[in-house]
């Protein structure tokens, strides 16, 4: 294929060069001819005649190839042409014409007709045999330069795609490796001097990054089963020692509901972390439609305003009248709001405010939650959307410390961003999610 | 006050029982032993009586038998998946009320599950006390959803004027309170779990406090039961709640 395409530059190449050539022979026998003719014309008739019939000049056999005088009715007075070129004019111009001689196969001649002051016209032509003959060299220099080239060329292909090969069987070995579990091996990238190497860098980038992501869920994996352990050691000792004490009767009960509570602690731990992996992972937006914000706020706070009132804490809300609508999934929307506010109740003392807020700015629509609560530190802010989270003040706090990773993994479905930071006056928390 | 509820979930007991035994017949297609074993203790401890089935084609012939009152049918089966057995005897005509079982809780297998026939879906792990509710519930479905007053027991409600007393007095109701006492009052002497109201008042389900419903129904309390009235609304404890009329 690449041979070929070498092939043909070089067949191109050649044109190339024959049709300049062609043009400064062109060139070069006009000018020939027009002098020639020149020098003739100055001759007295008689001269002329013999210079003519005998080639009597150096320029009349090395130059010219044909000429011929005809009298003013195209009648040969002397010299090599027996007739008259068919179409030929006097006008001093050269012109291409085939000449047909008595014996053997037309020819074509550059011919050159003037018209002497006696009223005879003399014509000059060239042949075109050295251009010919240029023509025949030049193909046999072309193809003289073509074979080399083109050995050359495979050679060296050969070569290189056996170091490019070479290279690729070094990569697939380091892949295999890598499929067998080795996540550390990488790919032979050197300096990223070319595009292989440049492709092996980004495959080994790649590489990190999903090492680092697996690095992350092994944690999150070790963090469940701690999470788990816990409330299960805890309900093991109850148990056991409900047993060994050989208490029976109301004692016993009570030993076996507590169980049960620790135990359903851990299932709603399983629940939410399920629910949280189906939410990530899911891509399809099938329950998507128009969801009006205020809507939902109303709904949410008409859910908790009890509970709010019970403990002591004033829900408000805060929009407008005018409908703030987007798209999303209002189940999962209101999921999203449930947690936030649920959270911020859990971290609000007595007489604290919780303000849910719907705003629309620049086009694009917010939720808000705001509380008076304990706040979180700045350098705790976006941590706390991230799974397990727990932070210090909140130890005590009863909870699966997934409600906010679940709100994370709602809005990035929903192409939202949660900004956390404080609430008015540098108090308390403000969770922000803000719909693109 | 523990005693007076333990005796009070004592005596429920009984009244459901009796209550029961006349129609309840249950079509359990559970493939797993253990929780069939469990699912069948639970039913007959309350005076139900229980048909099982571990494969889904065994359930499929026994449901289009016609003699079950209600089926409770787990999701994944080995053979014929619940779904297909509910969708077949659907389209046999065959009206049982169903409860569908999963150990998936995505809201789209939800909402296929109850697409494909189902009454209601529950997602394992559960408790005991929830199924039984809601067994309970689908066989005591409320029938005439379409008159515009309710009368149970000493309460009456008008859902035109979105008024409700109690015998002479008016109760003074918020909207969402108005809600919760009407689906109370359509469901009386039921057993009502706190997932189901959650589910059927509000349309939510995965709520993170568990005492969210309590505060509802403590506030519902308060207005419905006067000092001095006998309590209608009644809390069964690790279950949910109940509206007690029949005696």
């Amino acid at each position: 294929m690449a041979l070929a395409a070498m092939a043909g530059v070089m067949v191109m190449q050649f044109g190339l060069v024959y049709t300049q050539m062609e043009a400064v022979e062109s060139h070069r026998s006009t000018t020939l001819l027009r002098g020639e003719a020149e020098l003739l014309a100055r001759m007295t008739p008689e001269h002329l005649e013999y210079v003519i019939r005998k080639r009597a000049t150096d320029d009349m056999r090395l130059v010219i190839s044909s000429a011929g005088l005809f009298d003013a009715s195209h009648a040969l007075i002397t010299g090599d042409l027996r007739v008259w070129p068919r179409g030929l004019k006097a006008d001093g111009k050269p012109h291409n014409i085939e000449i047909y001689p008595e014996e053997g196969a037309p020819y074509p001649l550059r011919l050159l007709a003037v018209t002497l002051s006696d009223g005879n016209i003399l014509v000059l032509g060239r042949s075109f045999h050295l251009l010919a003959e240029q023509k025949l060299m030049l193909r046999h220099a072309t193809f003289l330069a073509a074979v080399p080239t083109l050995l050359f060329a495979l050679l060296l292909g050969m070569v290189l795609s056996h170091r490019a090969l070479s290279r690729v069987k070094d990569m697939h070995e380091a892949i295999d490796l890598i499929m067998a579990g080795d996540i550390h091996e990488r790919l032979p990238a050197g300096k990223e001097r070319d595009d292989l190497e440049r492709l092996a860098g980004s495959v080994n980038r790649m590489l990190d990054r999903l090492e680092s992501l697996m690095d992350g869920m092994r944690e999150v994996g070790n963090d469940i089963a701690h999470d788990l352990r816990t409330p299960l050691s805890r309900v093991r000792a109850k148990l056991e020692r409900a047993l060994s004490t050989g208490s029976a009767g109301d004692a016993l009960e009570g030993a076996v509901a507590r169980a049960v509570d620790e135990l359903d602690q851990c299932l709603g731990i399983i629940t939410a972390l399920l629910r949280i992996a189906e939410i990530e992972s899911s891509r399809r937006r099938a329950g998507f439609g128009t969801v009006n914000l205020v809507e939902l706020i109303a709904d949410v706070v008409d859910l908790y305003e009890p509970i709010a009132e019970t403990e002591g804490i004033h829900l408000l809300t805060q929009a407008g009248l005018a409908p703030v609508n987007i798209d999303g999934d209002r189940h999962l929307l209101i999921e999203l709001l449930v947690n936030l506010v649920d959270n911020a109740i859990k971290f609000t003392p007595e007489g604290g405010h919780v303000t849910v807020a719907v705003t629309r700015q620049g086009g694009k629509a917010s939720l808000s939650v705001t509380d008076t609560g304990i706040g979180i530190v700045p350098e705790e802010r976006q941590a706390v959307l991230s799974r397990f989270y727990r932070s210090d003040k909140s130890r005590h706090v009863p909870g699966s410390g997934l409600g906010l990773s679940l709100v994370s993994a709602i809005a990035q479905l929903h192409d939202a961003t949660v900004l956390v930071g404080e609430g008015k006056n540098g108090l308390g928390t403000c969770f922000r999610v803000t719909f693109s | 006050m523990d005693d007076e509820t333990t005796q009070n979930k004592r005596q429920e007991k009984e009244g459901m029982e009796t209550d029961l035994a006349a129609r309840g017949c249950v079509l359990l297609i559970e493939d797993d032993s253990t929780i069939a074993e469990e699912i069948v203790a639970e039913l007959t401890g309350h005076g139900l009586q229980v048909m099982h089935r571990d494969t889904g084609d065994a359930g499929l012939t026994a449901a289009l038998a016609g003699e079950a009152d209600v089926m409770v049918v787990d999701r994944l089966l080995p053979g014929l998946d619940g779904l297909s057995v509910i969708e077949t005897m659907r389209q046999r005509g065959i009206r049982t009320p169903v409860l569908v079982l999963s150990a998936l809780s995505a809201v789209d297998d939800r909402v296929t599950g109850l697409k494909a026939g189902g009454d209601d879906y529950l997602t394992k792990p559960f408790a005991m006390e929830e199924l039984l509710a809601r067994v309970e519930a689908l066989l005591r479905r409320p029938d005439d959803t379409r008159s515009t007053k309710l009368r149970v027991g000493p309460l009456e409600m008008d859902l035109i004027e979105r008024r409700a007393w109690r015998g002479e007095r008016e109760i003074e109701l918020l909207p969402r309170e108005f809600r919760l006492l009407e689906y109370l009052m359509r469901r009386p002497d039921q057993v009502l779990t706190r997932s189901m109201l959650l589910e059927d008042v509000w349309q939510y389900r995965f709520i993170p406090r568990t005492n969210l419903v309590d505060v509802h129904i403590g506030k519902l309390r308060r207005k419905v039961d006067a000092p001095g009235e006998e309590p209608l609304i009644k809390s069964i404890r690790g279950t949910g709640f109940q509206l007690c009329v029949s005696d």
